[in-house]
């Protein structure tokens, strides 16, 4: 056993283990982002094939919130593929009938 | 555009009285075409005589068809075309007799129907849109805002205890991804979750903090907690070297988060499943579970009593353990393979202020952090009696054996369903067969298979016994 000299100086440049980042979540796993991202896709799909203008604005929301709760690791083109559907969503929407939304209640 | 051609066929119903115009307009333009087939030969020879006005009421769709020479057909542009204004630049063109025309015409009453309210195109009518667009501009500037001040806190915590991490790690802040080991780097994991890797110490191979702050940038989530109020966390995770640490297992925890503790860390919820009696000058809100209290008396001496009695609501819990592996994945039922396990020591400690706190307050969590050294210095030199280390061996022992036996179950069962497979597919194979003899022959070779696999058994038994 070294002896335990804790008073004199504990670095030991010689041991050190490089970060390896923990690949499954680790630590913090926060689910959101992806719910958001899945809630996005279902919210555009309906605005484009139903029509439902509120649910091509729902799904911009969704896409803001998941690009707002990403991780760094996550990849952008997944956040840029969400955004550009949702807005297509709203696009589309408008041009089909350019009338103002109706909200469903 | 209006076109000078008087009658114009397409609104020909609404004068009443057409036919008088074209007399005497007839009367001119015979004139004038007469005059210009004299003046210069018309672009057709074979239409030298064009009485214009006749053809003027049949269908316009026929009147496309025909090759009707429209010399006399002069169109008035807007203003901007003013070289049509001068009479030379058209044959023909006589400025009195088409003045006079125009002003004949009477203008078309136009009845404006009353348009229904939701048809009505005015921008009033979209303020749901309106509503939209600012709760999305709403949304960024507080994603800034979150953004900016969840760096500032970061950046404070770093500042404050860079100091103190640079006396006891050769290198702070690795991001792991660089060739070289390089220092200082708070790696951004998202928003709201920054790490920062130290190692290079005696007795740990490294030391992982997690800044895990409020997702301030996220408006859902800032008004979801002004119900339910959180505050940032710091979760220091110290990897200890396998010869450092005895083999015990323990969590110090506040009440409410004991409980969910205990259910989610796999080694808690084996090694210590009941709650022990705690120190009483430890305050009330703190619960101790512990596999050797031999170990945990130790741990917890007078300095980290004092540490506990002054950051009461400060500290979360403190979890040190030879048999760490993680939270329990929910789907598995029952793991057969044993997970590998590590030795670690946890502290996760809530930062002043309960989510309303600023750079300044980082300042009060650096005691804290001396108390991290502290434990893992005291942690070192703990050795356990022999008792309490034939208990801690008992323990791992069985947990082990619980899992080869969970294994060997499942390897068992995994051969019995391979087995009845085998069986089900050599029938389905007789069954099928069409002519019955080859059947018969099959049914006796399975026949004889399974005798001959019951009758050696009981000769070897035989041999033993003599």
């Amino acid at each position: 056993m070294s002896t335990p000299n804790s008073s004199s100086d504990p670095r030991r440049p010689g041991k050190v283990h490089r970060y390896t980042r923990p690949s499954v979540g680790g630590l913090v796993d926060d689910p959101t982002a992806e719910y958001m991202n899945l809630f996005g896709m279902i919210f555009s799909m309906c605005g484009l094939m139903l029509k439902l203008k509120w649910c091509a604005w729902a799904a911009v929301y969704c896409a803001f919130i998941s690009f707002a709760n990403a991780r760094s690791s996550d990849d952008t083109k997944q956040m840029l593929s969400s955004f550009m559907l949702s807005v297509s969503a709203v696009f589309m929407s408008y041009l089909q009938n350019p009338q103002p939304m109706m909200l469903p209640w | 555009v209006c076109r000078t051609k008087s009658a114009n066929p397409h609104n020909a119903e609404i004068e009443d009285n057409d036919f008088a115009e074209f007399e005497d307009f007839e009367d001119d333009e015979h004139a004038d075409t007469a005059q210009t087939d004299k003046a210069a030969p018309s672009p057709k020879p074979d239409h030298p005589k064009i009485v214009m006005a006749p053809e003027a009421d049949i269908d316009p769709d026929q009147a496309d068809d025909e090759d009707e020479d429209d010399d006399g057909l002069v169109e008035i542009e807007g203003d901007e075309f003013d070289h049509f204004q001068d009479d030379e630049e058209f044959e023909g063109f006589d400025r009195e007799k088409s003045s006079k025309v125009k002003g004949q015409e009477k203008p078309p009453d136009l009845k404006i129907t009353p348009v229904p309210a939701y048809l009505q195109n005015n921008w009033e009518s979209f303020y749901l849109e309106m509503l939209m667009l600012a709760g999305l501009a709403v949304y960024f500037i507080n994603f800034l805002a979150g953004k900016s001040k969840n760096n500032t806190l970061s950046t404070a915590w770093f500042n404050v205890h860079r100091s103190l991490l640079d006396e006891h790690f050769a290198f702070v802040g690795d991001d792991g991804t660089s060739q070289e080991m390089q220092s200082g780097v708070l790696v951004k994991e998202s928003e709201n979750i920054y790490t920062l890797w130290c190692s290079g110490r005696v007795c740990c191979e490294g030391m992982l903090v997690t800044l895990k702050l409020l997702k301030r940038q996220d408006l859902v989530s800032t008004l979801a907690r002004m119900f339910r109020p959180a505050s940032d966390q710091v979760i220091i995770k110290v990897m200890l070297e396998s010869a450092e640490i005895d083999t015990f297992v323990m969590c110090l925890a506040n009440k409410k988060v004991i409980g969910k503790l205990q259910k989610e860390m796999v080694d808690l919820n084996y090694f210590c499943p009941e709650k022990r009696k705690l120190d009483d000058r430890i305050p009330p809100t703190f619960q101790l579970l512990s596999e050797i209290s031999e170990a945990s008396t130790a741990v917890i001496d007078t300095k980290v009593i004092t540490a506990l009695n002054q950051f009461e609501n400060l500290i979360e819990y403190i979890h040190i353990s030879d048999q760490y592996c993680g939270p329990r994945i929910q789907d598995e039922a029952q793991p057969s393979k044993m997970p590998e396990t590590t030795k670690i020591m946890m502290f996760c400690f809530n930062v002043p202020g309960k989510g309303q706190c600023s750079p300044k307050d980082m300042e009060a969590m650096k005691p804290l952090m001396m108390m991290v050294f502290h434990c893992l210095e005291k942690v070192r030199k703990i050795r356990l009696s022999r008792e309490a280390k034939t208990k801690a061996d008992k323990n791992r022992q069985r947990l082990a054996e619980s899992y080869s036996k969970a294994s060997h179950v499942q390897r068992s069962e995994a051969a019995q369903e391979r087995r009845e497979k085998k069986r089900r597919a050599e029938k389905e194979r007789m069954m099928a067969e069409d002519d019955p003899d080859r059947q018969r022959k099959l049914e006796e070779k399975t026949l004889k298979k399974e005798q001959k696999k019951k009758q050696p058994k009981v000769k070897m038994m035989k041999i033993k016994a003599m």
